[in-house]
């Protein structure tokens, strides 16, 4: 109880940047909430998609362009504007390369592939989900079919069955966007506020000199970490819950689905995974101001680098190549699939799986370096 | 009396250093032992090999008569320690950061209440218990690490150095609280390399230098050792080389000084020495200012034995 009481204490006296973090998620979302409020729904239900088109122009990819086009505004390039200024000032939400052979694949049953740009806003999580439902749909008639004109019948009576009705309402992609870059911006406050202060806290309790004072108490060095670590586990569980009570109460029940469900699941992880970040860094680093600049640099370098401010589309490839060292690359990649996710189960959520695995793989990672490091310190020479 | 430890043969090598040199010692119950020696003559290394906090490559260590282990918990409640580096938390108050300490020793609320309370007074904090170490000066931060360390009611104390760079009201606080304890019926190590200190304080003193022990014994018995029965320094501002000489040859004179200012006669034996030196000055009509008497000093040992001073 005393290592909990003294935890608590020490806490008590780093609580500024607690509450500073917890006051900018806040203000972030509270911006966040209401421009995003503005935006007019009838452009925002079609999004603005460019294609460019190496296949043939017709068979089932003829008919992928012409599904797209019945629920976009497909967009032309003027002559010496380049894609990517196009996307930066949002004249195009979403491009779409269909690569040579995605007819063929189709046909031959194989996994077609695309390539796509987007801003990362909602029109683009619309262009995005358009897409996947194609490609799901024609996923579930490959190998069902005898030839091409078959195929591209099943297809077309599957959608327009549906051709009237909105395939998410404006609100839930809206809500989803908007979800997406509230838990996107938690990877910064989980980063510069959670990591922060437990790990300024735990260089106080690692300090060499009172480890050694530690050591020398009746109570076992490893029971003296036990309670370290169930203390910091409930500060963490607590500044979770803080942000989710804040998500609810800027974003409403929209957090009630299975999207918001998700949403929460991932950002779980991501305590879990910030949890063990900050007690490496508080186990290896004993001077406070080092661990100022450290957990500066991991905060703002990865949630710039893995896309927590500015959607990984616009970064150049080696970045977003880089940026797949960082946990967070994973946590924010899995905010942005749910944000597109036209239906939640259990194969769509397959990649956000794979995530958590790799974010799983980052805690065993670090809960290793964390014992390999406190076993060398045990001893003091 | 009972052996409180026992240290055989310990011998600690840093990488390239040997830090610990084949020492043996026994500390007994109740007795204020002094490690005495200059900065790296290996008393924090021996004191934390003691407490197994260094692992070290030879020798065995027996507290209150069981060999000594990172895992002895039990002995370890009865075990305080003051180390040479303040260890406290910047971010506790004074009361605080001794109910920590405490607290890793002593579960139950009300008697840490009241142990806590008892080392604050005995370090003379109380006027200071809501403070925090960075509002504390040197010697009153000096004084929480005591407290911090012996909170819990240790039968044996180890202190290493804790009147480092301490101002006098805190030393002698520190000092009369070291008595206090061992009144209290415990058992201290304490470690320094100020000779004052031991004289005044140490039933026994153990003096290292560069690894080994070169002495142990009370104080009057290490003063034995130094060869010097008495040294009498005469403040005198000219004296001529041919004073000087008939001076070395009175009787009992060992050996003579003077640095233009100071006469220093030492004598290895003999009584009224001082007498006779004042009878002599006067008789040759030599003008002095002050003339003072004193027994040999552990520095007087410790030049013996090592051929260098002991104060840094
Ligand atoms: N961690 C260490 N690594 C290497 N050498 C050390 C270490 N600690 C102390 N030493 C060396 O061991 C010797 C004894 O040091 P120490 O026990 O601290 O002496 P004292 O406490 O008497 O001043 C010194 O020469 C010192 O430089
Ligand atoms: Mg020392």
């Amino acid at each position: 109880m005393i290592v909990f009481k003294s935890f608590l204490r020490v806490l008590n006296k780093n609580k500024a940047p607690v509450i500073l973090f917890t006051v900018m998620l806040v203000i972030f979302g509270v911006i966040n909430f209401t421009s995003n409020d503005s935006t007019d729904v009838f452009t925002s239900s079609r999004p603005d998609v460019l294609i460019v088109n190496k296949d043939v122009n017709e068979g089932i990819t003829k008919t992928f362009i012409d599904y797209i086009s019945k629920r976009a505004e497909i967009i032309k390039l003027s002559d010496n504007e380049s894609i990517d200024d196009a996307l930066f000032y949002r004249n195009v939400n979403y491009v779409i390369y269909i690569p040579l052979g995605f007819r063929d694949d189709i046909i031959n049953g194989n996994k077609p592939s695309l390539e796509v740009k987007s801003t990362g806003d909602y029109q683009a999580s619309l262009a995005q989900m358009m897409v996947n439902k194609f490609l799901r749909v024609v996923n579930v008639y490959s190998g069902d079919f005898n030839d091409e004109w078959q195929l591209i019948n099943y297809v077309n009576s599957t959608f327009s069955n549906e051709t009237n009705v909105e395939i998410t309402s404006k609100l839930d992609v809206d809500s989803l966007s908007r979800m997406a870059t509230y838990f996107n911006f938690m990877n910064y406050t989980m980063l510069a506020g959670l990591v922060f202060v437990i790990s300024i806290v735990m260089t106080s309790f690692k300090n060499v000199n009172i480890s050694k004072r530690t050591t020398m108490g009746s109570m076992s060095y490893r029971r003296v970490n036990m309670y370290l670590l169930l203390s910091n586990l409930v500060f963490a569980l607590v500044f979770w819950l803080v942000c989710m009570i804040l998500s609810f109460v800027l974003l409403g029940d929209i957090l009630f689905s299975l999207h918001g469900v998700m949403y929460i699941v991932n950002s779980f992880i991501f305590t879990i995974v910030s949890l063990t970040i900050a007690l490496l860094i508080g186990n290896l680093i004993s001077n406070k101001n080092a661990v100022n600049g450290i957990v500066n640099l991991i905060a703002l370098g990865s949630s710039f680098l893995c896309g927590a401010f500015v959607p990984v589309e616009f970064m150049p490839k080696s970045v977003v190549n880089l940026s797949r060292v960082f946990p967070s690359y994973y946590y924010i990649n899995s905010n942005e699939l749910i944000k597109s996710m036209e239906v939640v189960n259990f194969e769509s959520l397959l990649p956000v799986f794979k995530n958590i695995i790799f974010m799983l793989a980052f805690v065993v990672l670090f809960v290793i370096l964390i014992n390999v490091v406190s076993w060398k310190k045990r001893r003091f020479a | 009396m009972k052996k409180v430890i026992e240290v055989s043969n310990l011998t600690k090598e840093y990488k390239s250093v040997r830090a610990v040199n084949d020492i043996s010692f026994d500390v007994y119950e109740g007795e204020i032992v002094g490690l005495l020696g200059p900065n790296g003559s290996g008393k924090s290394t021996t004191i934390n090999s003691i407490l197994s906090l260094l692992s070290f490559s030879k020798g065995s260590i027996k507290i209150f008569g069981e060999e000594m282990s990172p895992n002895l918990y039990e002995v370890k409640r009865n075990i305080g320690v003051v180390f040479q580096d303040v260890a406290v938390f910047d971010e506790l108050s004074v009361l605080e950061n001794i109910d920590y300490f405490c607290g890793l020793y002593i579960k139950d609320k009300s008697v840490r209440k009241e142990y806590v309370e008892d080392a604050i007074n005995l370090v003379g904090l109380l006027d200071f218990k809501k403070f925090y170490p960075k509002q504390l000066s040197g010697g009153l931060l000096r004084r929480l690490n005591i407290a911090c360390g012996i909170a819990h009611k240790p039968k044996l104390i180890f202190l290493d150095e804790p009147t480092v760079a301490v101002d006098p009201q805190s030393r002698n606080n520190i000092l009369d609280g070291i008595l206090k304890l061992r009144s209290e019926g415990a058992t201290i190590i304490y470690t320094t390399h100020y000779m004052e200190e031991v004289e005044i304080l140490c039933d026994r003193i153990i003096i290292m230098d560069k690894g080994s022990i070169i002495a142990s014994g009370t104080s009057d018995e290490l003063k034995e050792l130094a060869n010097i029965e008495e040294k009498v320094s005469v403040h005198i501002s000219e004296l001529s080389d041919e004073v000087i000489e008939k001076i070395k040859s009175l009787k009992n004179v060992e050996e003579v000084n003077y640095n233009g200012d100071v006469l220093v006669v030492i004598y290895k034996k003999g009584e009224d020495n001082l007498v006779k030196l004042m009878d002599f000055l006067s008789k040759n009509k030599i003008r002095y200012d002050k003339i003072f008497s004193e027994r040999p000093t552990l520095n007087d040992v410790f030049l013996e034995l090592t051929g260098k001073e002991l104060r840094d």
